[in-house]
């Protein structure tokens, strides 16, 4: 088995536009897969609706392309009837957070053995580029033409409180780690919750001033903050600048799981 | 396994029949009627080797129970009309992605909450309808604690076979019943059939039904709710390929309604015929004891796909009376399937028809003339 | 090894060109066969991937490959294997 055999080739390249996270995030989790040697008969990938959700596809393993927002129930479905299988959630911030905001919360809650890796462009990218709740405030979408009013949900913040096992942050910049962050997220027993920003360049970055690629890989560069540093800044008592965001395994412990290997 | 009698509520059967049918996964959201569903199925499925769950709502419930079903189980979930609206967004899924599963609907006064401890049969419309988009489905109506038992062992049979949801649509007077069942120890379970090796896992058998790719047997199948080519890959622009997809699903269960029909019927030279499903058979059944050899029936144990040939065994039918407990939902479809006029005898609001009511619409249906005519109970 | 780009797959983002440490990726002037501005390699010998992976048997680096976002960079065999000069530049 090789990194190459977990694509599903006869369907590359995929629909994602030039530049865009996903197809990144992709290839972390697939490397993240590959490296733990996970068995393909044994591993499923579930998503749910929108540009994100569209990454299972790709995979040559059984997959299961759902409806908006309903992934982590149909994933939830799969792992209690084979909890031996690894069940693995492509999500995006809109499907998971908006029209799926209350099946997050509960599949948090039970701590089911699923790993969530959210692909977060803070967009809805493939309607055309609306407001999400991830959105950042002021941000300029086509449904908040005047800058965003409402303020953006950490989801982090929400999987930890919610109960997830492991929950970390990082962006498509930081391919190592997050490889890294995935490969810890599916070992850990329990609902294993790993949020990436993406850059959106053709609905996010071209309203917001970042034209180009570089320029939103260049922001995720310098906005994204090391947990360390976060943490040694908030004990100095220098706050978190705006727009900037926490990087890092920001939870891991073992609470009672549901749906473990039997 | 031996036969066991018991004395039993509707509800409490239809989770044994599920049990001894096989199914291994229950996910569900409580709501009234239909909450002994999932309260037998939360203390009976442990004990099998099973799973129950209780998910956060009804659309969480059904996307479940079609996860649980890739993954191999045969699942089930139950709710009433307010769930089943809920449910109608991955019930479109099941059947875009021709996936088996039973949903109970123990029926309740509608719209929204409405009568939440009464009985109706408002949802039989929906049932057919309910999700976008054109599709079919299978939907039978038990009218006794038995039929209950019965039923929901052949609603697992149907799914498996054709690749579908299938629904049990019962209501509240039968679920909430309590009558002697017996509990079949003797259930045949026919296994799904499985995607072979060198199969597609969208390309349909001679029935009409492709082979079913199992999470986890190493088909690496792809399912999406799209619209899909025979590699189950996303082939959305093509005008074709799309009717092609959608004439076969529904195809492959219309093709076969008369087939499958499960039906009573009694009396075929009569002139008046009572067609019912669900709970009013009881009063017509009643009618027909207190008036022998008068009045013919047509009792539907398969309501969708409706067996429209069946209605011509009928050779002397002056008028067919549809006593439902809806505005006419099934009586519009009778209606679409005969040149003989329809009397539709609807009452809302949970109370059964009565023999009296029933021999009043028999009356009025003997001089109907029209094509379609209400009569007021 | 050899460093190649899939021209049927890449869209031209551009994005290896920024996470390549030895700069191997340059922006392309001409369209590729489906029309998107293939990258053009500088001097690929100095990939360290290209030079160490028979040597430390697995692969080092891979930045751009794990950005790639169209999963267009891979190594292939070369055979006969060929020394390359290899200029470090301080």
């Amino acid at each position: 088995m090789t990194l190459e055999d977990w694509y599903r080739q006869d369907r590359l390249p995929h629909i994602y536009c030039a530049g865009c996270g996903n197809g990144t995030i992709l290839n972390c989790t697939l490397r993240a897969v590959n490296e733990l040697g996970l068995v393909q008969d044994r591993t499923t990938f579930v998503s749910g609706i929108g540009c994100s959700s569209r990454a299972a596809g790709y995979t040559s393993s059984d997959s299961l392309h759902t409806t908006h927002g309903r992934a982590l129930p149909f994933a939830t479905g799969v792992k209690l009837v084979k909890p031996e299988n690894d069940v693995i959630v492509f999500t995006g911030d809109g499907d998971l957070s908006a029209i799926g905001g209350n099946h997050f919360i509960h599949a948090c809650r039970r701590n089911i053995d699923l790993t969530v890796i959210c692909m977060n462009n803070n967009i809805y990218g493939m309607t055309g580029g609306q407001g999400s709740p991830c959105t950042p405030y002021g941000a300029i979408t086509t449904t908040t033409p005047y800058g965003m009013h409402e303020m953006p949900f950490d989801l982090c913040a929400v999987a930890e409180a919610a109960g997830a096992n492991y929950v970390a942050r990082w962006t498509s910049f930081h391919v190592k780690e997050l490889t890294e962050a995935i490969r810890t997220g599916i070992e850990t027993p329990g609902l294993s919750f790993i949020e990436v920003m993406a850059q959106c360049p053709t609905s996010f970055g071209s309203k917001n001033k970042m034209k180009q690629v570089s320029q939103m890989i260049d922001m995720f560069r310098t906005n994204a903050v090391l947990k360390g540093k976060a943490e040694r800044d908030r004990a100095a008592g220098i706050p978190l600048a705006p727009g900037k965001f926490i990087v890092g395994e920001l939870v891991r412990r073992s609470n009672p799981v549901l749906g473990g290997r039997p | 396994m031996t036969d066991k009698t018991e004395f039993l509520n509707g509800n409490t059967a239809c989770a044994e029949g599920a049990i001894a049918a096989g199914c291994r996964f229950f996910a569900g959201y409580p709501i009234t009627p239909s909450t002994e569903v999932a309260e037998r199925m939360a203390a009976r499925l442990p004990k099998v080797g099973g799973t129950f769950i209780q998910m956060e709502d009804e659309l969480a419930s059904m996307a479940a129970i079609i996860g649980g079903a890739w993954a191999g189980a045969r699942t089930m979930t139950a709710t009433s009309g307010p769930g089943f609206s809920l449910m109608m967004e991955n019930i479109g899924y099941a059947a875009m992605t021709e996936t088996p599963c039973v949903v109970v609907n123990v029926q309740r006064g509608g719209p929204s909450t409405g009568q939440p401890t009464m009985a109706a049969q408002g949802d039989m419309i929906q049932a057919r309808f309910g999700s976008h988009g054109d599709y079919s489905i299978i939907a039978l109506a038990p009218s006794s604690v038995q039929e209950m038992f019965d039923l929901t062992v052949k609603a697992f049979d149907l799914a498996d076979r054709f690749r579908t949801p299938v629904f049990l649509m019962a209501d509240e007077t039968i679920g909430h019943m309590r009558e002697k069942v017996i509990l079949r120890g003797d259930v045949e379970i026919i296994p799904r059939r499985e995607l072979g090796s060198d199969e597609l896992p969208c390309k349909p058998d001679a029935n009409g039904v492709p082979g079913f790719g199992t999470f986890g047997n190493g088909h690496g199948v792809h399912i999406t709710g799209l619209t899909h080519d025979e590699r189950g890959y996303p082939a959305t622009d093509s005008a074709a390929l799309h009717e092609n997809l959608v004439r076969r699903q529904v195809g492959k269960i219309e093709n076969f309604r008369n087939e499958i029909a499960d039906v009573d019927i009694v009396n075929p030279d009569a002139e008046v015929i009572f067609i019912s499903y669900g709970a009013p058979t009881r009063a017509v059944q009643q009618l027909l004891a207190d008036y022998p050899g008068v009045y013919g029936h047509f009792n539907l144990r398969i309501v969708w796909p409706f067996p429209d040939a069946k209605l011509a065994e009928f050779r002397a039918a002056k008028a067919f009376v549809v006593p439902e407990m809806n505005l006419g939902q099934i009586a519009r479809e009778v209606r679409m399937h005969t040149n003989v006029p329809v009397v539709t005898a609807p009452k809302l609001g949970g109370a059964l028809h009565s023999v009296d009511e029933l021999k009043h619409a028999a009356d009025v249906a003997a001089t109907a003339t029209g094509t379609f005519t209400e009569v007021l109970l | 090894m050899k460093l190649v780009i899939d021209e049927r797959r890449c869209k031209g983002c551009n994005l290896c060109t920024q996470v390549c440490p030895y700069r191997i990726f340059q922006e392309g002037k001409r369209p590729g066969p489906r029309g998107y501005v293939i990258p053009v390699l500088d001097h690929p010998e100095r990939c360290t991937n290209c030079r160490l992976q028979i040597m430390y048997g697995r692969q080092l680096c891979g930045m751009c490959q794990m950005t790639c976002p169209d999963q267009a960079i891979s190594w292939i065999e070369e055979k006969p294997y060929e020394a390359h000069k290899v200029v470090i530049e301080y």
